[in-house]
């Protein structure tokens, strides 16, 4: 008798150990982000904003009739060996797509692994434009190139600043600061501007009176000062710059794009700063109202920084095109998402038309005035 | 002692490693694979750092730089000839024109840096105890700010990528075997007793003959040899090379498998290298299943300190376990 | 390049060179006491910073109390490493206690990044003190004058409290030589306790300087004054607090200068000087500049 019953619960927990399998496969997406290490404090939001996205659409009922997502998160440490073996455990995993990094030297050890397996891989943050090119066609921006924020708020400059002469700072430390100004300058000189001074700091750096005195001698008068930095130095840079009685308008990309460069220097000081950056601050649309508010209530603060929507995209962009391929085979979707055509992202619309992969999306110029963020106009780039 | 114990026991090493290396290779998937590879790497790097710090006393913090000098030169060897414009425009040509296959330019990468060694060595190397971690600890962030700065040779920050991926578990294996067998020869030789002596009581040793200053270079420039080697193999096996991952904390993460395992022993440094890169993926799935990041480097910091507490000269001190060496207890 | 930009960077050069003497300071006694080098100094810093932090925005705390309660927020956590960690370990080799040093503050960094949250901070003293001062053709502010004040005031108080008092003596007998210090009758285990309290508190202040200087704090800052402290104690003569509070303000006023005497394009190679220049003056004066030959004879 007591076998019996051995054997019938036996045969019962076997079925229920195989009944999960009758039910929904999920579909699983690696994101691999730098949680602990000097990126922490950029690459944290972008996977909770991810995190977010993916628990609003399984609470929706998922994506293909009720497949749940299953984000599988793996810690980068701001390491490149972490990089390369998180990427590799990920794809033991079998995940369907990756998501991750927000800086070019992160993706680099990563994306190729996922391109030799043919998984597509999205950078959430990462904005060299010659990424799709170097690693091939799994590769996938959701941010817009660094040229083309670099000449959006150089055109900035120049036609609304009327910005004749002026200065560049740049972070001599990081490849992103200095592709940034490599392409502000480049567009400057297209248009006429007269680069007056440059100089240069590195990340990590808290002082900049030197620079500061050097701007102060500079000669013509710049009219304004363009920094290229990441958001730990931009709110030190701008509160420095300012104590020091220089009123010149500050003009960045989007390392700017962060509360530090209000908190920092206090609301009398953030005034006169302009970056151009990735369409969602202070922007009325609805996309973006929305989520904004549901970061609050999940997180209980608002967004820290560009970056956290940045990842909610990186999410929405491959379920947008798992919905279109009606499949989340990683072909398919390597194939839908090189489609991806006006994808309303919280950062802007995103459209993949130009040969060099980079999404021609808008970008949006922020003006801080008093401490009050305003977004002044949106650029588009001229698509060729 | 029995002197063919090692010698079994080092046969035996190779032919499980290769048997060990032939099966993964076909069977285990790549992340399993790269956590192998990078624990034959980390023992590489213990191991030689070991022979500079442990049996010479020379608390060198400068290993990165030397594996950064060793990655980079084998990267630039190894880039074919039609990539190397597209990447590096503005490289010499002399350079353009160097191409190598794998082993000729992981040689030359482990040269390079041994010589970068000897020419540090002819300055620091009289400076003693934490002075001389000091200097060379300079000496890193020296190296890692000129690789950031020299972008026409090392493409500054962004640094190398889209390196071949030669590293297999088969070259990790034999370098490995390479390294241990002849930091086991220096450590069992006159030499290696010259290195002993002179971490115990320099001014003893140097009255008895040996000279101080030649010792240490070569304790540095051996160590410095196989840091190379295994910044190339590091290089290729992640397929990108930056100034930033040679770092400071990179080189206290191999200190500490040194320390751990015993200041001198190799069998120590051996095990303390799988142990550590093991214990870190270990927590992995903890930090992710809870979401809390840094409690693996958190706990592998609190092993450290207990470790130190109680066992303060590493696990092993400065001995090989008696099985390997084939002592027969009274 | 006129006196007046000259002047000014001689400013900023004392001011930063200031801050990176008072954690020198602690550095270089702690290792003058136990010969051992105290990684973890940096995050203490850090700590003193966000102590700072928390006692004036969430507690709400009036400036000079909340000075008062970061200086014994640092002494206390000096005591704890010291008591946890460095006790048990003293009488191994050299370069246990500075592992050990290590990963305390790998640990200290990262529990910070997980219960902290790696975002910089905003950190603003009260508005009287960010007012701009004009003296001659330098500028400096409220905030940098009270910061330089401080450090000197410290350290005088220090020198004063090392030469002539009781405790002051036995730090440093017991610095000398350890043994006969003991059988002097003096307690080991307090003296170095108080030294390590001493050294602590003051990065703790230090802490709150670097916050109130800069604007901006994070979990992660410790690891950049701890590393100058160390180079500057180095450069003075590790184990001699004059030594270091020279150290400080010479690797300070470097720095400033490198920057701001050369032409832009050589800042991005500031490091690699700061450290080339170590390496030298520890080939050309081992001991540093004021330091004594304090290893063990053979």
């Amino acid at each position: 008798m007591k076998k019996c019953l051995l054997v019938i619960t036996m045969v019962l927990m076997s079925i229920s150990l195989v009944t999960p399998c009758f039910s929904a496969e999920p579909i699983k997406i690696g994101a691999l982000y730098s949680l602990t290490g000097g990126m922490s404090s950029i690459d944290t939001p972008s996977l909770r904003g991810a995190q977010l996205a993916v628990k609003i659409i399984n609470k929706n009922g998922g994506l293909l009739g009720g497949r749940m997502i299953e984000l599988i998160s793996v810690d980068a440490k701001t390491d490149q060996k972490a990089s390369a073996i998180g990427a590799k455990k990920l794809l033991s995993k079998g995940v369907i797509a990756g998501i991750g990094h927000s800086d070019p030297s992160f993706v680099l050890p990563s994306a190729p692994l996922f391109q030799k397996k043919g998984i597509p891989f999205v950078t959430s943050g990462a904005t060299l434009p010659t990424l799709p090119k170097m690693i091939g066609d799994c590769m996938f921006m959701v941010p817009f190139g660094d040229d083309d924020q670099s000449f959006a708020i150089a055109d900035y400059s120049f036609k609304s600043l009327g910005v004749k002469n002026f200065v560049v700072w740049t972070d001599n430390s990081m490849d992103f600061t200095k592709t940034l100004s490599r392409f502000y300058k480049q567009r400057a000189k297209e248009l006429g501007m007269n680069l007056v001074l440059e100089d240069f700091f590195m990340m990590g750096d808290k002082d900049f009176s030197a620079q500061i005195a050097r701007l102060k001698n500079a000669s013509p008068k710049p009219d304004a000062v363009f920094i290229s930095s990441i958001p730990n130095e931009a709110g030190l840079t701008t509160k420095q710059i300012r104590e020091n009685g220089l009123t010149l308008p500050i003009v960045s990309g989007d390392g700017f794009d962060t509360e530090l460069i209000v908190s920092v220097p206090g609301k009398e000081l953030a005034n006169d700063v302009y970056f151009s950056t990735h369409t969602y601050r202070a922007d009325p649309r609805p996309e973006v109202v929305q989520f904004v508010n549901d970061y609050k209530e999940e997180y209980g603060v608002d967004p820290e920084n560009a970056f956290a929507p940045l990842g909610y995209d990186a999410i929405g962009l491959i379920a947008d095109a798992i919905k279109r391929a009606g499949s989340a085979e990683p072909k398919a979707l390597k194939e839908s998402l090189a489609k991806t055509m006006g994808f309303k992202a919280v950062t802007g619309e995103i459209s993949y038309t130009r040969p060099s992969g980079v999404p021609v999306k808008g970008v949006s110029i922020i003006s801080v005035k008093k401490g009050i963020y305003n977004v002044e106009e949106i650029w588009f780039p001229n698509t060729k | 002692m029995n002197t063919n114990r090692p010698r079994y026991c080092l046969a035996i090493l190779i032919v499980l490693m290769a048997a060990v290396a032939f099966l993964m290779e076909s069977q285990v998937n790549d992340y399993l694979l790269a956590i192998v590879c990078f624990a034959g790497i980390n023992i590489i790097l213990a191991v030689s750092l070991n022979l500079t710090n442990g049996f010479t006393g020379l608390f060198s913090l400068g290993h990165p730089a030397f594996m950064a000098i060793g990655g980079y030169t084998t990267a630039l060897l190894t880039f074919s000839i039609e990539k190397k414009p597209l990447f590096l425009p503005d490289l010499p040509q002399w350079m353009v024109s160097l191409h190598l296959p794998f082993l000729p330019a992981l040689l030359v990468g482990g040269c390079f840096a041994a010589l970068v060694a000897l020419i540090i060595g002819v300055s620091v190397l009289r400076l003693k105890g934490h002075y001389l971690a000091v200097a060379t600890m300079g000496f890193l962030i020296i190296i890692q700010v000129l690789l950031n700065n020299a972008d026409s040779i090392t493409r500054g920050p962004l640094g190398l990528n889209g390196l071949e991926n030669f590293t297999n578990l088969y070259w990790v294996a034999a370098w490995v075997i390479v390294t241990i067998y002849t930091c086991w020869k220096i450590k069992f030789s006159s030499l290696g007793r010259s290195l002993l002596a002179i971490r115990e009581d320099e001014m003893a040793a140097s009255s008895l003959g040996i000279n101080p200053f030649y010792v240490r270079s070569f304790a540095l420039i051996v160590g410095a040899f196989f840091a190379g080697i295994a910044g190339g193999l590091w290089a290729h096996l992640i397929t990108a090379v930056t100034p930033s991952s040679f770092s400071l904390i990179m080189s206290f993460g191999i200190v500490v498998m040194v320390v751990v395992g015993g200041t001198g022993s190799i069998t120590g440094s051996i095990l303390a290298a799988v142990f550590f890169t093991l214990i870190i993926e270990c927590f992995k799935p903890l930090e992710e299943s809870f979401g809390i990041y840094g409690i693996g480097e958190i706990v592998t910091s609190l092993v450290l300190i207990s470790i130190l507490i109680f066992k303060p000269s590493g696990i092993f001190g400065t001995n090989e376990p008696d099985f390997v060496l084939g002592k027969h207890k009274p | 390049m006129d006196s007046g930009y000259i002047i000014q960077q001689l400013a900023n050069g004392l001011i930063l060179g200031s801050m990176y003497a008072l954690v020198a300071i602690g550095f270089s006694m702690i290792y003058g006491i136990v010969r051992l080098i105290n990684f973890a100094h940096g995050d203490i810093v850090m700590i003193g910073a966000f102590t700072t932090l928390a006692l004036m925005e969430t507690v709400g705390l009036p400036f000079p109390l909340v000075a008062f309660c970061v200086l014994l927020t640092g002494c206390a956590v000096g005591i704890l490493i010291e008591r946890t960690s460095f006790r048990p370990m003293r009488g191994a080799p050299q370069v246990t206690g500075f592992i050990a040093s290590l990963g305390i503050s790998i640990m200290i960094q990262n529990l910070g990044i997980l219960f902290l949250s790696a975002q910089p901070r905003n950190f603003s003293f009260p508005d009287y003190m960010q007012t701009l001062l004009q003296l001659g053709p330098v500028s400096f502010r409220v905030v940098d004058l009270i910061i330089f004040l401080t450090a000197v005031i410290l350290m005088i108080v220090l020198i004063f409290l090392v030469k002539k008092t009781k405790l002051g003596i036995a730090m440093r007998a017991t610095a000398e030589n350890m043994d006969v210090a003991r059988m002097m009758g003096i307690n080991i285990n307090q003296t170095i306790m108080a030294t390590f309290a001493i050294g602590s508190g003051l990065a703790g202040i230090a802490g709150l300087m670097w916050g109130g200087k800069f604007g901006q704090i994070d979990p992660l800052m410790g690891y950049i004054p701890g590393l100058k402290a160390f180079v500057a104690a180095v450069i003075g003569g590790v184990g001699s607090i004059p030594g270091a509070i020279l150290g400080g303000f010479i690797l300070g006023l470097c720095e400033v200068a490198f920057v701001g005497l050369l032409p832009p394009i050589y800042s991005s190679y500031r490091d690699a000087f700061v450290f080339g220049t170590l390496i030298i003056i520890l080939i050309c004066l081992p001991n540093g500049l004021l330091g004594r030959d304090m290893e063990e004879r053979a």
